[in-house]
């Protein structure tokens, strides 16, 4: 209880450090999150051009792909404010310049520091509109939502964050190796915003793919579904193993990832 | 050293250097190609899903054609939409060692984007030969000659376009300490407003109105456009020339900033 007191403190300090580094530059602070708006609002307007023509993709109506799309952001959001360039971009580069060596002698978790130490604050101002644009989504799905949709809703969307943060830390956890991580996170940031569309819109091969083996699946469709009453209990089970076990193996991995590690300072 | 020699060395060494991390560049180049594909397999449901063979003018090979040649395009435009070089020279003071150079540092950051770009454009080709092949069945052509050359020209004036639109926000260096907000915003206007992930004409009428007023249309739109024939031929040649005009007024505002900018530029030193 007292080390998690500690920590919440420490990362309340994140938060802070992260607020006063981020606003040095105000009018660089306030113009990325209007882009960050503007981009959220342009891929709303993409989707309304489509539905302009047609009335649904795959078995998704307007309403539901728009839950879909806001649900997806809401992870997206959650996974940059906190682990998100962390670990993709700072751990690598840190690895690499050999900055890990102090952050491993302090009194703290190593892993704590390398998934939380720069919180971004940006993203966070950024993320507040989303969440509203969540909320007028939900207002407009005008159907009855039982408490256990919600609930079943926000555990989803928290087994997608795990399963991201899995994922992430263990693309993250190559560069004690490899100095190319930073290419693969590019890759899989770009793979995973498949999942701000409707899986249906894979067929077959692909379809099986991004269910089964990425399962792109769990970041925003799973938990979308969930709040629409379509999820089977088969897959909310296959949902809170996968990850289970992808979180489980990442953090193997991260051991045996810091059992490498080379200092490369001076 | 003549100019032409030493811009074709510009060129070599910013090729030498992109090469010493070509798979970073070919990673990223590759999740480009893989936003294409999935951008093509939503198309491909909404058009089987609805049963349509027409959306917006076009049909579905059409559409995948415009995608797959946007997203190409798309990966030596965006990829370099930043023109991070020149903001960065100047915040840092490393401008100072170019300036005293016997070669404008302007050309140098000019030449340095373009090599990058054929870069990226060389590894796109070998990124989408794959997606190209996969998909050669919906491929679509132009039928003659002269509907190549206008697609070239028009391609060609977009990277001209492209630069100028992001130096000219970069130069503010010399006024703002950070500049990367503005260009960040400016780049995600850019990917929607250039057409790489829908064609414009899909949008409402007050968008269309309001996107054309500004130059990005002309950098993926445009050309693809040009190359299905979905541009009137006797529409293409006033196009490139509105084209022409955003170029010559960026070039100015290029100019204008790059010697007000140099003239109150201050670097710290030890």
């Amino acid at each position: 209880m007292k080390d998690l007191r500690r920590y919440w403190e420490l990362f309340l300090f994140f938060v802070k450090v992260g607020l006063m580094k981020q606003m040095a530059y105000r009018p660089h602070f306030f113009l990325m999150i209007t882009g960050k708006v503007i981009r959220i609002a342009l891929l709303f307007f993409f989707f309304q051009a489509i539905f302009l023509k047609v009335s649904r993709i795959g078995e998704w109506t307007w309403e539901q792909v728009l839950l879909l799309f806001a649900t997806f952001h809401v992870v997206d959001y959650m996974m940059s404010i906190t682990f998100g360039r962390n670990l993709s971009s700072h751990l690598p580069s840190r690895v690499q310049s050999g900055e890990m060596d102090y952050r491993m002698i302090l009194p703290a978790n190593l892993l704590f520091f390398a998934s939380l130490e720069d919180v971004d604050m940006m993203d966070f101002f950024s993320f507040l509109p989303t969440l509203g644009f969540l909320g007028w989504v939900l207002w407009r799905l005008d159907m009855a939502i039982a408490p256990l949709q919600v609930i079943l809703y926000i555990l989803l969307i928290a087994n997608s964050l795990v399963f991201l943060y899995a994922v992430i830390l263990a693309i993250a956890t190559t560069s004690f190796w490899t100095t190319q991580s930073y290419g693969l996170a590019v890759i899989f940031d770009n793979l995973m915003k498949i999942g701000r569309y409707p899986l249906d819109i894979f067929e077959g091969f692909w379809k099986v793919i991004f269910i089964y083996f990425v399962p792109l699946v769990l970041i925003a469709q799973v938990p979308a579904q969930a709040l629409l009453g379509a999820l089977s209990p088969g897959f909310l089970f296959f949902a809170f193993g996968v990850s289970g076990t992808a979180l489980a193996l990442a953090l193997m991995f991260w051991r045996r990832g810091v059992k490498n590690y080379m200092s490369a300072s001076s | 050293m003549g100019s032409a020699a030493k811009c074709l060395a510009v060129l070599k060494l910013v090729l030498i250097e992109r090469l010493v991390y070509r798979l970073n560049f070919f990673l990223q180049v590759l999740s480009g190609v893989l936003t294409s594909l999935i951008i093509i397999f939503l198309w491909m449901a909404v058009y089987r899903g609805n049963s349509v063979s027409s959306l917006g003018g076009y049909t579905m090979p059409e559409m995948i054609t415009y995608l797959l040649g946007g997203g190409l395009i798309n990966t030596f435009i965006l990829t370099t939409a930043e023109n991070n070089e020149t903001s960065q020279t100047i915040a840092d003071g490393t401008l100072s060692g170019l300036l005293v150079q016997p070669f404008s540092p302007y050309w140098v950051w000019f030449f340095r984007d373009m090599g990058t770009k054929l870069f990226l454009f060389l590894l796109g080709l070998a990124g989408y030969g794959v997606v190209f092949l996969f998909f050669r069945d919906f491929l679509i052509f132009p039928g003659s000659p002269d509907r190549w050359l206008l697609f070239a020209i028009a391609v060609a004036l977009g990277v001209l376009l492209q630069f100028l639109l992001f130096e000219s926000l970069s130069l503010l260096a010399f006024w703002v300490e950070n500049t990367y907000g503005i260009r960040f915003t400016m780049r995600v206007i850019l990917e929607v407003t250039g057409g790489a992930i829908i064609p414009l004409s899909f949008f409402p009428s007050i968008l269309q109105a309001f996107f054309f007023a500004l130059p990005f249309p002309y950098l993926i739109y445009l050309p693809m456009t040009i190359y299905l024939g979905k541009t009137p031929a006797d529409e293409v040649a006033g196009a490139l020339v509105r084209m022409g005009f955003w170029i010559a007024g960026l070039a100015v505002i290029n100019a204008v900033l790059w010697r007000r900018g140099v003239r109150r530029y201050v670097a710290m030193g030890d």
